[in-house]
């Protein structure tokens, strides 16, 4: 085993960021990250989910036929989600109503996939486990960075509570609307993508296409 | 020539080994700006013309000077018209009363002088704020300061409304030249328009700010609709009920940003444009005919609910950002489509988009800037399926 | 062969290749079973829970909008202390026993062709109307109605907003109007849930002295005067608009008017 478990628990987080370096999950990132509040509960939702479903298919990961293999882990994966939207609409039923689809579309999420197929076939339950917890909290870090900006300068607020008072509640505060749209957290995770880069060189990727200058005969 | 003595004495602290090394890029920016760069060709083939990206871009600043103009008298105009049944207060009233100028709408003079104390301190920020990035990434990146920023502050600055608060202008244009060129690379390597850009930002960011009916003519109190939100809300006939004729509309002193209102400013930018070939007419040409034809394929369509439908071809055109849009953003040449038969279908792409946008969107009453931004986006797919048809169509001829 | 005869069933099905077709049937049965009977045992036991919020959500609406909710309170009982649900049949403004009240949902009833009517006119763009409604009574001490509660709904500019609106016992003065359920531009139509465009609705009146309906959102006062208008939403024109249509439409013939008739005669 090349990784000690602590590698594996604190890899994801910034040196192999399953957003931010393998460009996963973007599309609940983008959908909800408008308040910190709505993004704490996706973190714990899919953390829990990658980490439980890479513990049962590594714990099955001899008995399940390749054939039927992704079938196999799609069915793990839904049963544990299915789970987590009813434990929410029965004891947190304000923010299941604000995440609405988004809880069933974990099944979708390509982090839960990705590691249930690159690691968890291949590894013992317990890393499997702390992978996945790794794994979602790599996805939480940057769904919690995201949804900062978002509500600090979409809504004046932090975790539902007011920090900038907004014109429109007689503050001076004018907030800023395009944040509270999905695609502004395009721009946030493009520029944390960047910032990223700057700072760790080794994350960019090799150039696809080179612009030679070729001698002219 | 002292002055050209003067940069050829401090000119070495600049290069190489000098001492403000890293400050390069604003003294080529200042000095080149002054003078013909001093550059020449080293080796064959030593192409020449007398045009370069330097003059380009002053020849597309020249071409907005009279949508600056009309700009500064239409907004003095509103304002001054304004202020008659309204209180006048602020700063601008202030100096106004203290040069002797007076506020009365029917010197046109007058009207400018108001006009430029609201221009200037927008202009004034763009420029500032602007080449703040400007500077700063041609430092890091160690390229030059393009002129590329000057056209783009100029239609930036013309294309906001005039009670735009001055931090949101500083917003916009960072979000523009940083988002919309720099992340790309910087001048020629951008495919939206770094000042739409900007301007997009502060319509999805700000939107009580950037439409509505109280922001085009700065008077608190004073509410002013533009020609496209009446035309979505009580249909364009309602437009003449308003007091704006079609002549209103084309010569502009109608309620909109500064340099938008007037088709016929735009009309002799265009002019100047295409005599000088900095315009190609074909993405001129591809805009008119995709706005004409799909408009009127509306208004035989027509429609009970929406009034939009029966807008004729002749408002779409002087209404709203149309023909500003049409002459400096279509066809500004890093975005577009670089291949000829690209061209057409980017200008017709557009021209369909602001129809659509304007009259089907329930959400937009104008449509000019997300369909060039929305162009900007297709043009290099454009290019590229022309360049695919032509490489097989030769292919063909030389099997 | 005397190994595996040594080792149980189990242990040499465990140890069996995956591949097999038996074992390929095996696991995907087995798992689908387990999977299922986890999820369904799951969705079984927290259903009461889930139905008793979805059932409080609904409360909590109704108490904020005739001004009684308190964070903290007890909601099922403050709601059960001073609330009657009624249906109503819209074209009489009778109540109606024809249906339990605890079962009958207007939104159901909406889409069942026996119990709704399809409109003509539709201002509120909802398509098929109910024509039972359920609406709540807020009684006082003395057991006399003090305000109704009224479900309303219609179109805005992305989304049907779902709302309650709380008018006085003499069936013209409104309390207060509020949606619980819409997906209007955030910061722009979204407004309609700022405290401080609500507050507006307290005090307005429905109808001026001849009766006519003249409530109405815009951007400037009508000529009726300013207790029948509220304040267009700045920047949200359509959404606006959607809110006025769709209030003036509930008001009217179609809608509650006959009952705020029959409650401002003293009669329901």
């Amino acid at each position: 085993m090349a990784q000690t478990r602590r590698e594996m628990l604190l890899d994801p987080l910034v040196d192999n960021n399953p957003i931010t370096l393998q460009v996963l999950g973007i599309c609940s990132a983008l959908a909800v990250t408008s308040s910190l509040k709505v993004a704490l509960v996706m973190t714990i939702a899919v953390t829990l989910v990658t980490a439980f479903s890479s513990m049962f298919i590594s714990v099955l990961r001899n008995q399940i036929p390749s054939s039927i293999r992704i079938i196999v882990q799609m069915v793990i994966i839904a049963s544990l989600v299915i789970l987590v939207d009813q434990v929410l609409k029965a004891y947190a039923f304000e923010i299941s109503k604000t995440l609405s689809v988004f809880v069933g579309l974990i099944i979708t999420n390509c982090i839960v996939m990705g590691r249930a197929e690159a690691f968890a076939m291949k590894n013992p339950p317990v890393a499997s486990f702390i992978d996945g917890i790794g794994n979602g909290l790599g996805y939480g870090l940057i769904l919690m960075l995201v949804g900062f900006v978002r509500e600090l300068f979409g809504a004046g607020s932090l975790f539902g509570v007011t920090i900038l008072e907004t014109v429109n509640n007689g503050g001076w505060y004018v907030p800023n609307g395009m944040l509270l749209l999905p695609p502004s957290a395009f721009f946030i995770i493009g520029l944390l993508i960047w910032a990223f880069r700057s700072w760790k060189p080794e994350q960019v990727e090799a150039r696809e296409h080179k612009i030679q200058v070729v001698e002219a005969h | 020539m002292g002055l050209r003595n003067f940069f050829d004495r401090i000119e070495p602290n600049f290069t190489k080994g000098g001492k403000w090394e890293k400050l390069f890029p604003i003294y080529e920016m200042v000095e080149s700006f002054l003078y013909t760069p001093k550059t020449v060709t080293t080796a064959a083939p030593h192409a020449r013309s007398y045009i370069d990206m330097k003059r380009i871009m002053t020849y597309v600043v020249i071409a907005t000077i009279p949508c600056i103009l009309f700009g500064l008298y239409n907004t003095g105009l509103q304002v001054n018209t304004a202020l008659g049944a309204y209180e006048a207060t602020g700063w601008r009233v202030a100096v106004l009363e203290f040069l002797g100028i007076g506020f009365d709408p029917s010197n046109p003079l007058v009207n400018m002088a108001h006009g430029l104390l609201y221009f200037l301190p927008i202009y004034i920020t763009t420029l500032v704020v602007g080449g703040i990035w400007e500077v700063i990434f041609a430092t890091v990146r160690g390229h030059e300061v393009n002129e590329g920023f000057l056209v783009t502050s100029m239609l930036y600055a013309l294309i906001v409304p005039a009670s735009i608060p001055l931090w949101q202008v500083a917003l916009g244009i960072s979000f523009g030249v940083v988002i919309g060129k720099e992340v790309f690379g910087g001048t020629g390597k951008n495919f939206l328009n770094p000042a739409l850009t900007g301007r997009a930002f502060l319509y999805f960011a700000y939107p009580a700010y950037m439409s509505g009916d109280s922001i085009w003519t700065p008077v608190d109190g004073f509410s002013g609709a533009t020609a496209l939100s009446i035309s979505a809300s009580s249909g364009f006939d309602q437009l003449a009920a308003n007091g704006m004729e079609w002549m209103d509309a084309f010569i502009g002193t109608i309620q909109g940003s500064f340099g938008e209102t007037s088709t016929l400013a735009c009309m002799i930018g265009l002019a100047f444009l295409l005599i000088t070939k900095i315009a190609n007419w074909r993405l001129v040409l591809g805009c008119m005919a995709g706005m004409v034809s799909f408009s009127l394929l509306l208004n035989a369509i027509g429609s009970d609910s929406n009034p939009m439908f029966a807008m004729p071809w002749y408002w779409h055109l002087v209404t709203g950002g149309f023909a500003f849009g049409l002459v400096f953003m279509v066809t500004e040449p890093v975005s577009a489509s670089h291949t000829n038969a690209g061209r057409y279908i980017y200008g017709a792409l557009i021209g369909f988009m602001v129809v659509m946008i304007r009259v089907i969107n329930p959400a937009f009453p104008e449509g000019m800037m997300l369909a060039i931004l929305f162009g900007n986006v297709f043009a290099p797919l454009i290019d590229h399926f022309v360049v695919q048809a032509n490489i097989k169509r030769r292919a063909k001829r030389y099997v | 062969m005397s190994e595996q005869t040594n080792k149980g069933a189990i242990r040499r099905f465990l140890e069996a290749s995956p591949d097999s077709t038996g074992k390929t049937l095996f696991v995907a049965v087995a798992l689908c079973l387990c999977a299922s009977m986890i999820v369904s045992a799951a969705a079984v036991a927290l259903r009461p829970t889930q139905e008793a919020n979805k059932l409080k959500d609904k409360q909590i609406n109704i108490l904020q909008v005739a001004g009684l909710y308190e964070p903290g309170m007890d909601i099922t009982e403050a709601f059960g202390a001073s609330f009657e649900p009624r249906v109503l049949e819209l074209a009489t403004g009778r109540f109606t026993d024809q249906f339990d009240v605890a079962e009958f949902d207007d939104r159901a009833a909406a889409d069942d062709p026996a119990t709704s009517i399809k409109l003509d006119e539709d201002p509120a763009s909802i398509g098929r109307q109910s024509k039972y409604m359920t609406v709540y009574l807020l009684k006082d001490a003395a057991g006399a109605v003090d305000k109704v509660i009224l479900p309303l709904h219609g179109y805005g500019l992305w989304s049907t907003l779902y709302g309650f609106i709380a008018v006085e016992e003499n069936g013209n003065d409104i309390f207060g109007l509020q949606f619980y359920s819409h997906a209007e531009t955030p910061g722009l139509g979204a407004e309609v849930d700022n405290p401080r465009w609500k507050a507006q609705w307290q005090g307005k009146r429905l109808t001026d002295d001849s009766g006519e309906l003249q409530i109405t959102v815009a951007k400037t006062a009508p000529a009726a005067g300013k207790e029948f208008h509220v304040d267009a939403l700045s920047g949200a024109t359509l959404t606006s608009a959607g809110v006025d249509n769709l209030v003036r439409f509930w008001m009217g013939e179609t809608g509650y008017a006959p009952f705020l008739a029959n409650l401002k005669a003293g009669d329901i």
